[in-house]
C-alpha cells in the first residue's frame, strides 16, 4: 500500500446472516482510494454496494450479523477482524457518514445545534459553549440560510435539501479524512441535487478529505467522480477511472448501463435501451459469472467458470470479463 | 372469522407460561369442588393454627378451615366473579361502542362523554363509591366492577366498530339495500365480539385483583366464601405468629394475575428486531460454510 | 398551539361539569331518606315535623337542577356538609387530611419514578441479556403483586422480623419508608416497562444508525437520542399511574394507620357516610382531570413538532 492510498479494499468477503436467511451480498471484492479523491461505487439496489461501505465499520442494524473476511485497511489500521471499539473509535473522527434519507437520519426530538455540537464535544473535545460556537459555523459552512435560527430547530422545520446539509455539517464536524456518502441526493429535487454535489466537492477540497461516493447514478459518477468501481452480484465488474470507463467501458453490464442514458439525439418516443432481465437476487454466491444470464456476448465458459478482475487495453481500467478483454 | 379459527389463532400466539398460570386457574376455579379434600367452611377450632402436615397439606387457618381446599374453593370464587363482571362490562360497552362507532355524529359525541368520564376516574374508586351509596353485597360488587369496567370496553369496540365500518365490504352491502339493522347485527356486532373478547380476556387479571382488593376492605366477597383478598386480611392479626396463612392467598393471586399479565403483554405487538440468538447464528454459519471463498 | 391548549381546557371543564353531575346523581338516588338522617342526629326522637322541617331546610324539595347548583356552590367553597356518622364537617376533615395523603403519593410517585427509570434503562442497557431479564422479571412480578400482599410482606419482613421500621403510623421520614415503598412498587414496574419498551423501540429507529456513525457508544446513544423519544409516552403513563397511586392510598392508609384522604373515603364506604363519599369522590375525580390536563398540556408545550404554531 502506498503513501497515497487511503483505503485498500482487497478480496473482501461478506456474509449476512439474519434469523431468516444467510446471503453474499459482497462476494471477492477489491479496489483502492486515494487521498483526497473521490471513489464512486455505481450498481442497482440488492447490489451489495452499501453494505460494502457499512459492515466493516460495524454498522449493522439489530438482528443481523456480518462474517467477514479479506481485508479492508483503512490509513494503516485493518479494519477487518479489530475490536469493535476499536472501530467505533474511528467512526465520527476519521470517517464521516452521510445517509441516504436525511429526515429518518435525524432525530426528531433533538434540536439541529445539539445534533451538530454533539460531533465537537466528542470527537474535538470542546465545551458545550464551544461545541455550539463550531456548530453555528459548520452550519453556515454548508451553506444553511439563517443559521442562529437553525440551531434551535427541530429537523421536521426543515425542507429535504436543508436536511441533508445538516447530516454533511455533522459528517464533516470533526474533520474526517473519508467522507461515505450512501445515495445522498437520491431523496432529493433534481435542483437541489446539483447544489449538495457541488457543496460535497466544494468541501472536501477545503478539508482534504477522501469521499466514497455510494450512487445508482451515472450522472452523479460522471459529475462527481474521480475514479470508479461498478458492482453486479456482489462482485466487481469494472474498476478505473471516470472519464475511462463511461467514454470507453471494458465490461458488458458497465456497456449496457451506459447504452441505457438517454442522449439526446435520441428521438422523442424512440425504443427504450435497457438491459434484459433482472439482476439477480443475492442469496448463497453464484456459479461463474453473475451476468451471463443477460449478457449478449455470453460464452458457455462464462456460467462456469467466475472471472476476475484483469487488465484491459487500457491499462488504468480493469474489467472481469475475459470475452470483451482478450 | 369463525369462533375455533380465531380460538386456534390467539392460542397459537400465547406464551405458554400464561397458559400454564391462566389454565391452572381456570381448571381449580372449575373442577374446586371435586379436588378440595376438605369442605372449606368445616372449622375445627382444635386444629386452629396448624402447620403443614400430612392431614392438612397447607396447614389450618385460625378457625381451623383447612387452608388448601379454602384457596381451591377461592379460585372458583374469583373465576366466577370475573366472569361475571366481564359478561356485564363487555355487553354493555359492546352496545355502547358499536352504537356510537355505527352512528356516528352527535350520538357518538355524547355517549364518548360519557366513555370519558368513565375512564378518568380509576376503577376502584367507582367501584367503592357505588358500594358506598347502595351498600355492600355480592351483587352490588358486580355491578359496581362492572360500573367501572364498561366505559374501557366501550372504547375499544368503537374502535374496532369504526375500523370494520370502514371497510369496503360494508358500503357494497348499504347500495345492495341491506337494513340498518342486518348490517349492525350480522356484519359490525361478530367482528366487534370478537376483537374486544381478546382484550378483555388480559383485562381479567385486573378485575381479579379488585375483587381481591374489595374483600380486602371487607367490602367484597363476605366470609365464609373464601376469596384470597378476604383470607389474607383475616390472616394479617396472625401475622406475626403465622405468616403462611397470609402468603399463601397473596402468592395465589400474584400467580394468577402474572399469567394474566403475561397474556396482555404478549398482545402489545412488539415487532422490533433483536439480536440472533447462538443457536440461530451456529445454524446460519453452517449454510455459509459450505459457501466457497474465491482467491481474486 | 394556545387554542390546542385553550380546547383542551374546555374538555376538562366538561369532564369536570359531567362528572360533578354523576357525582350529585349517586348522592341524591342513595337509598335511605337524608331528612330522617339528619333529623335523627339533632335528637333521638324525630316526628314528622322534624323531619319536614329538615327536609325544607336542606332544599329537598327544591326542583333537581337548583338543588345541583346549591350542591356544586356549597363544593367549590369548601363546605361538604356534615358527616353523618361523625357529626363533624367533612370540610375540615379533608383539610387536615389532604397534607397526609400527599405525602404518601408525593413519596410513592418520586420511588416510582426513580425505581422505573433506572430499572427500564438497565434493561434496555443490557437489552437480551441477563440483567435485562432479571429486571423484566421483577418487573413482571412487583406489577402483579396486589399491593395489600406487598404491604403485609413488606412489614413482615422489615418491621417484624428485622425491626428496622415502624409497623405503622405517620411520624417521621422512617415511617415513610414502607408506605411509600408499598404503593410505589406497581407504578415502578409498569413505568419501568413502558421506558424498556420505549428505549427498545426508538433504538430500531434509523437515526440511531446515525449515532452510531458518530462513535458514540450504546449507553451514550441511548441516553442522548432514544431517551427524549420516550418522554411524552413516559409523562402520559407517569399521569395514570399518579391516579393509580391514589386508589392505592385508600387500601393502604388505613394497613399504615395513615389518617388520609384514603383512610377517610375507606370509613365513608365502610359505615355508608355518604357525604363523605360524595365529598372524596369530587376530590379525586377533580384530582385525576387536573392531573391528565396538567400531562396533557406539559405534553403539548413540549413537544417539537408543535413549535412551528408557535412561532
Amino acid at each position: 500500500m502506498t503513501a497515497s492510498q487511503l483505503l485498500t479494499v482487497g478480496n473482501l468477503t461478506i456474509d449476512l446472516l439474519t434469523a431468516r436467511t444467510a446471503v453474499r451480498p459482497v462476494d471477492g471484492v477489491s479496489y483502492s482510494l486515494n487521498r483526497g479523491e473521490t471513489l464512486a461505487i455505481v450498481g442497482e439496489s440488492g447490489s451489495g454496494k452499501t453494505v460494502m461501505n457499512f459492515a466493516p465499520l460495524g454498522l449493522l442494524p439489530i438482528g443481523v450479523e456480518a462474517d467477514m473476511s479479506g481485508s479492508v485497511s483503512f490509513d494503516g489500521q485493518e479494519l477487518i477482524g479489530a475490536s469493535s471499539n476499536d472501530i467505533r473509535a474511528l467512526r465520527g473522527k476519521s470517517i464521516g457518514f452521510i445517509f441516504q434519507d436525511p429526515m429518518s437520519a435525524l432525530n426528531p426530538a433533538r434540536s439541529i445545534g445539539r445534533q451538530i455540537g454533539e460531533m465537537a464535544e466528542l470527537h474535538l473535545k470542546m465545551s458545550r459553549s464551544a461545541a455550539d460556537r463550531h456548530a453555528l459555523d459548520l452550519i453556515k459552512l454548508v451553506g444553511i440560510s439563517d443559521p442562529s435560527a437553525r440551531m434551535r430547530q427541530y429537523p421536521h422545520e426543515l425542507s429535504g435539501g436543508l436536511r441533508q446539509r445538516v447530516m454533511i455539517a455533522i459528517a464533516i464536524a470533526a474533520e474526517p479524512k473519508l467522507l461515505i456518502a450512501d445515495e445522498p441526493t437520491t431523496a432529493l429535487d433534481v435542483t437541489v441535487q446539483a447544489q449538495i454535489l457541488h457543496l460535497l466537492k466544494d468541501l472536501k477540497k477545503r478539508l482534504n478529505m477522501a469521499m466514497v461516493l455510494i450512487t445508482h447514478d451515472m450522472g452523479v459518477v460522471a459529475g462527481s467522480g474521480d475514479r470508479m468501481v461498478v458492482m453486479y452480484a456482489g462482485r466487481a465488474a469494472e474498476v478505473g477511472p471516470v472519464e475511462r470507463v463511461l467514454t470507453q467501458p471494458r465490461h458488458p453490464y458497465t456497456m449496457g448501463l451506459i447504452n441505457a442514458i438517454p442522449r439526446r439525439t435520441d428521438l422523442v418516443g424512440a425504443a427504450f435501451r435497457g438491459l434484459p432481465g433482472v439482476p439477480p437476487v443475492l442469496g448463497r454466491p453464484l456459479e461463474g459469472c453473475g451476468f451471463a444470464p443477460r449478457c449478449k456476448f455470453v460464452l458457455p465458459d462464462c456460467s462456469t467458470n467466475r472471472p476476475h478482475l484483469a487488465g484491459t487495453t487500457d491499462p488504468s481500467i480493469l474489467a472481469a470479463c475475459p470475452v470483451v478483454n482478450v | 372469522m369463525t369462533f375455533v379459527y380465531a380460538c386456534r389463532a390467539t392460542l397459537s400466539k400465547v406464551p405458554p407460561l400464561a397458559l400454564l398460570a391462566i389454565g391452572a386457574f381456570v381448571f381449580l376455579g372449575i373442577f374446586s369442588s371435586w379436588l378440595a379434600p376438605y369442605n372449606p367452611n368445616t372449622q375445627n377450632l382444635l386444629l386452629a393454627g396448624q402447620g403443614p402436615g400430612a392431614d392438612h397439606w397447607f396447614g389450618t387457618d385460625h378457625l381451623g378451615r383447612d387452608t388448601f381446599s379454602r384457596l381451591i374453593v377461592a379460585s372458583r370464587t374469583s373465576l366466577v366473579g370475573v366472569f361475571l363482571v366481564l359478561i356485564l362490562a363487555n355487553t354493555v360497552g359492546i352496545c355502547i361502542g358499536t352504537i356510537a362507532g355505527y352512528r356516528r355524529g352527535w350520538t357518538d359525541e355524547v355517549l364518548m362523554r360519557f366513555v370519558d368520564v368513565g375512564l378518568a376516574i380509576p376503577s376502584l374508586i367507582i367501584a367503592l363509591a357505588v358500594i358506598g351509596i347502595f351498600g355492600t353485597s355480592y351483587w352490588n360488587m358486580i355491578i359496581s366492577l362492572a360500573l367501572a369496567w364498561w366505559p374501557g370496553s366501550a372504547r375499544i369496540s368503537r374502535g374496532v366498530a369504526l375500523n370494520i365500518m370502514n371497510k369496503p365490504h360494508i358500503e357494497a352491502l348499504r347500495v345492495l339495500g341491506a337494513s340498518p339493522l342486518r348490517i349492525y347485527f350480522f356484519h359490525l356486532l361478530p367482528g366487534t365480539i370478537g376483537a374486544v373478547l381478546v382484550y378483555a380476556t388480559a383485562d381479567a387479571g385486573a378485575i381479579a385483583l379488585a375483587i381481591a382488593t374489595l374483600s380486602f376492605l371487607g367490602l367484597g366477597i363476605q366470609p365464609p366464601t373464601p376469596e384470597w383478598g378476604q383470607m389474607l386480611v383475616d390472616a394479617l392479626p396472625y401475622l406475626e405468629g403465622d405468616p403462611r396463612q397470609v402468603i399463601l392467598p397473596g402468592l395465589a393471586l400474584t400467580f394468577a394475575v402474572i399469567g394474566f399479565n403475561i397474556l396482555g403483554e404478549s398482545f402489545a405487538l412488539n415487532r422490533v428486531p433483536a439480536p440472533m440468538s447462538r443457536r440461530m447464528l451456529v445454524s446460519r454459519r453452517r449454510v455459509t460454510a459450505s459457501w466457497k471463498k474465491v482467491m481474486v | 398551539m394556545i387554542s390546542l391548549i385553550s380546547k383542551r381546557i374546555w374538555q376538562s371543564l366538561l369532564l369536570l361539569f359531567l362528572a360533578s353531575v354523576l357525582c350529585f346523581s349517586l348522592v341524591i338516588s342513595a337509598p335511605g331518606n337524608v331528612a330522617i338522617l339528619i333529623a335523627e342526629l339533632r335528637s333521638p326522637i324525630v316526628s314528622k315535623e322534624d323531619i319536614a322541617k329538615v327536609a325544607e331546610e336542606i332544599g329537598l324539595n327544591k326542583p333537581l337542577p337548583l338543588r345541583y347548583v346549591g350542591w356544586l356552590g356549597d363544593a367549590i367553597q369548601g363546605n361538604f356538609g356534615i358527616s353523618y356518622k361523625t357529626g363533624e364537617d367533612v370540610g375540615e376533615s379533608l383539610e387536615k387530611r389532604l397534607s397526609i395523603t400527599a405525602t404518601l403519593i408525593a413519596g410513592g410517585a418520586a420511588f416510582a419514578l426513580m425505581g422505573s427509570l433506572f430499572l427500564g434503562f438497565v434493561g434496555a442497557l443490557y437489552a437480551h441479556r441477563m440483567p435485562d431479564y432479571l429486571a423484566r422479571g421483577a418487573a413482571l412480578i412487583s406489577a402483579s403483586t396486589p399491593s395489600f400482599f406487598v404491604g403485609a410482606l413488606l412489614v413482615y419482613a422489615f418491621s417484624v422480623a428485622l425491626r428496622i421500621f415502624p409497623t405503622f403510623g405517620y411520624g417521621g421520614p422512617i415511617s415513610w419508608v414502607l408506605p411509600w415503598t408499598t404503593i410505589g412498587l406497581l407504578p415502578a414496574s409498569v413505568l419501568s416497562r413502558v421506558v424498556r419498551v420505549g428505549l427498545e423501540e426508538a433504538m430500531a429507529r434509523p437515526y440511531v444508525l446515525t449515532a452510531m456513525s458518530k462513535g458514540l457508544t450504546r449507553s451514550q446513544i441511548l441516553f442522548r437520542d432514544a431517551m427524549p423519544n420516550i418522554i411524552p409516552t413516559y409523562l402520559s403513563a407517569l399521569g395514570t399511574q399518579v391516579g393509580v397511586m391514589v386508589v392505592g392510598a385508600v387500601v393502604i392508609e388505613p394497613m399504615f394507620a395513615w389518617q388520609g384522604v384514603g383512610e377517610l373515603f375507606l370509613t365513608g364506604v365502610r359505615f355508608r357516610d355518604f357525604m363523605v363519599v360524595q365529598a372524596c369522590l369530587l376530590i379525586f375525580i377533580t384530582f385525576f382531570i387536573v392531573v391528565n390536563l396538567t400531562v396533557d398540556v406539559g405534553m403539548m408545550l413540549t413537544d417539537p413538532k408543535l413549535r412551528r404554531q408557535r412561532s
